[in-house]
């Protein structure tokens, strides 16, 4: 049992980090980047993003002794993240903006320019819808396998693998590649 | 296996394999094409996805909902607090490469064309404990900007050699000049009376003259907070 008051990182700042909980302070600040990475291609939307993470580590923080595996830690705040992703949308009607009229995409040091192959790309992806969009994102940036994001997203495998092949069949068209035929429906496969 | 189905496990995940699918490409050369244009789109895809999106902030005809701010406050408390709590922890040599990665996340700020006015300037330097000479109408864009753990002044100047982005780090102590080169940017951070200066601009390039008026032209305050 910890002899500090385990419900916050916010606790056991004021006294410094005890020493037994200096690894998983660690480990989460470690993350950051890569969660927030992986919540704003969710969110779409920055300051969204950043609340999202920062309210993901407090989660985390708090369970943080569920975390018994050090190497489970990225799926387990992957997961954690999107789930606050979800109950953000629960919680709160946001704002809902058109994306044509709100989003302004501009070139970035580092990043691909207005025009090129990739940034058309990446626009495309944040114009997927979101049930094709956010597997796609726990696939290729979070790592999970199809029966995980089925898990996650309570849905079928079979169902998993249509948004999956939906969502790479509209970024097909965005890279000159013809789009080819719709998945068969779910109940039609093995 | 039917070419449905094999497209259909190709498209939602072209790097994987089974023996069905294995076997059913040996036979069908529509589908091993298929796969083929499809792992070349993913390369592309997972490449698209390295970074965050390169979007600016959703513009709000309004004001934010009150539940916002609550939540921006909630947040930056929360934030103050977390960093306060890995503050001691964290590695020394990665400022550079958080410099790099905070202006990578504000693409806007190299964008701006007009000068920023002594009163957002003013608001940018609040709070930071320092003044500058700088004259305003090289400043094109002029935030308080949170960067490891504190608000910091994050200017950019117009120069002969396009945007220079000006970082003042107060709690930020360097013993000696560091150059960087990231992203294709170059960068360089310099010790100052009180913290360091941080300068980065697109490209290759010497920044060194510029850190030096810097030196000069900001000053710290003695009742910083």
């Amino acid at each position: 049992m910890r002899n500090s008051e385990p419900g916050s990182p916010v606790s056991s700042i004021g006294g410094g980090v005890p020493a037994a909980d200096a690894p998983i302070t660690r480990l989460l600040e470690s993350m950051r980047p890569e969660l927030l990475r992986f919540a704003h291609w969710l969110a779409r939307d920055r300051s969204i993003a950043e609340d999202i993470v920062q309210e993901a580590l407090l989660r985390a923080w708090r369970s943080r002794d569920a975390l018994k595996d050090p190497g489970a830690a990225r799926p387990w705040l992957l997961t954690i993240v999107r789930r606050e992703h979800a109950r953000l949308y629960e919680r709160k009607r946001l704002e809902l903006v058109s994306l044509e009229e709100a989003l302004e995409t501009q070139a970035s040091p580092g990043f691909p320019e207005p025009g090129g192959e990739l940034f058309a790309l990446r626009d495309a992806i944040m114009r997927l819808p979101i049930q094709y969009r956010e597997p796609l994102i726990l696939q290729v940036v979070g790592g999970f396998s199809t029966e995980e994001i089925a898990r996650e997203l309570a849905l079928s495998a079979t169902a998993v693998l249509t948004r999956l092949f939906r969502a790479r069949n509209k970024l097909r068209v965005i890279c000159g590649l013809t789009a080819v035929p719709d998945a068969p429906a779910p109940e039609s496969l093995p | 296996m039917s070419c449905d189905e094999a497209r259909l496990l190709i498209g939602a995940d072209p790097g994987a394999t089974t023996p069905a699918l294995e076997e059913h490409l040996a036979t069908c050369a529509g589908c091993a094409r298929f796969r083929d244009e499809m792992r070349s789109l993913d390369a592309d895809i997972r490449r698209a996805l390295e970074r965050p999106p390169d979007i600016a902030r959703l513009r709000s005809a309004g004001p934010p909902p009150a539940w916002r701010q609550w939540a921006l406050a909630a947040s930056v408390v929360l934030a103050s607090l977390a960093v306060c709590a890995v503050w001691l922890l964290r590695p020394s040599d990665t400022l550079a490469h958080e410099v790099v990665a905070h202006v990578q996340e504000e693409p806007r700020s190299w964008l701006a064309t007009q000068h920023v006015s002594a009163q957002g300037i003013a608001q940018a330097l609040r709070g930071a404990g320092v003044a500058l000479d700088v004259t305003s109408d090289r400043i094109r864009y002029a935030q308080s900007c949170w960067l490891r753990g504190h608000y910091v002044p994050h200017l950019v100047i117009q120069t002969a050699r396009g945007p220079v982005t000006v970082l003042i780090l107060r709690h930020e102590q360097v013993r000696a000049r560091r150059t960087f080169h990231e992203a294709g940017m170059t960068g360089i951070i310099v010790p100052a009376e009180h913290g360091s200066i941080a300068l980065l601009a697109r490209g290759a390039g010497d920044l060194d003259d510029l850190a030096g008026q810097m030196q000069h032209q900001v000053h710290w305050l003695p009742d910083a907070p």
